[in-house]
């Protein structure tokens, strides 16, 4: 039997004062209350990644025209007993091959193979380049045993629509 | 040298470095608008510490630091200067400063213990892991 029970469904312009409107949203839902603590974090974990990944590489979607008229989109959803976070915002072209790249690489890792990954990104990236080579990706892919589903749908000539999602591990 | 002491947001950790006492302490929850921002001063001041604590002698040296990381939640951002402050915690540890690093967990959360023991690994300092009842 299918539940989709939606905790969180936004659209929009989001800011850091947005950002902690959904989490206390999310943190004062009863399905998100009655978790494990351990699932609870990564859901709020999860959340807080997606968020920092859109106020980090997504191109605002107001100054671009209105072909590209599409908000970023956070959401959380309960579905057959399992915690859903998705997310989306448009990125400029030339940022897909390595996102795409990166997603691949890290879905094909298991646990260990992610660890060290976790330790060559976290010791290589700077305290002047705060934008992070994927330390937010791998941390992501280290709360969920699947992949992290992802699309890109064309938005206009150099721009593409990324959304992804990560099915939380219990 | 004076203490820092910086008092806990909803989204920024409270943190409490105190020469005086020798107790260093790191709590709560770690995702600020601006983390660079935010962990600079602390690594600078670590920095400043570290360079005074090199002008003094072997046995003015012979004292104990007690570090203690009540984190709820750190973002992956603050991670890497959370990392950052335990390679600190190395240099003063090379002058011969010993170290007490208690990490706390709450009861059943392996993921915080999990990136405790990463956070050891990484740094090559010991920990003392704690379950906290919060």
């Amino acid at each position: 039997m299918e539940n989709k029970n939606a905790i969180i469904d936004f659209e929009g312009s989001i800011s850091f004062e947005t950002m902690e409107k959904l989490l206390n949203q999310l943190k004062s839902a009863n399905q998100f209350n009655s978790l494990r603590k351990p699932v609870r974090k990564r859901v709020y974990g999860t959340v807080v990644e997606s968020i920092d990944n859109i106020f980090k590489y997504a191109t605002p979607y107001k100054n671009k025209g209105p072909s590209l008229d599409r908000p970023p989109q956070i959401k959380v959803k309960e579905q057959n007993g399992k915690f859903i976070v998705s997310a989306g915002n448009l990125i400029g072209n030339d940022q897909v091959n390595d996102l795409k790249y990166k997603l691949n690489l890290i879905n094909a890792m298991d646990d260990s193979e992610l660890k060290r990954l976790y330790e060559e990104v976290i010791n290589k990236e700077t305290k002047e380049e705060d934008r992070g080579a994927g330390l937010g990706l791998i941390t992501m892919a280290m709360r969920t045993d699947e992949d992290i589903r992802y699309r890109f749908d064309p938005a206009g000539p150099v721009h593409s629509y990324f959304t992804m999602q990560i099915t939380i591990k219990e | 040298m004076e203490k820092l002491i910086i008092e806990s947001t909803a989204n920024s950790p409270r943190i409490a470095l105190d020469p005086e006492s020798k107790n260093f302490e790191f709590s709560g929850e770690s995702r600020p608008e601006n983390v660079r921002k935010f962990y600079l001063p602390i690594l600078e001041w670590l920095e400043a510490y570290t360079a005074e604590q090199g002008k003094l002698t072997d046995a003015e040296r012979g004292f104990k630091l007690q570090c203690q990381f009540n984190f709820e939640y750190f973002n992956s951002t603050s991670a890497k200067y959370i990392l950052d402050i335990f390679k600190s915690l190395n240099a003063i540890n090379a002058l011969g400063i010993g170290l007490e690093i208690k990490w706390l967990y709450e009861e059943d959360d392996e993921d915080m213990l999990e990136v405790g023991q990463e956070m050891s690994r990484m740094s090559k300092l010991s920990f003392e892991y704690i379950k906290s009842d919060a």
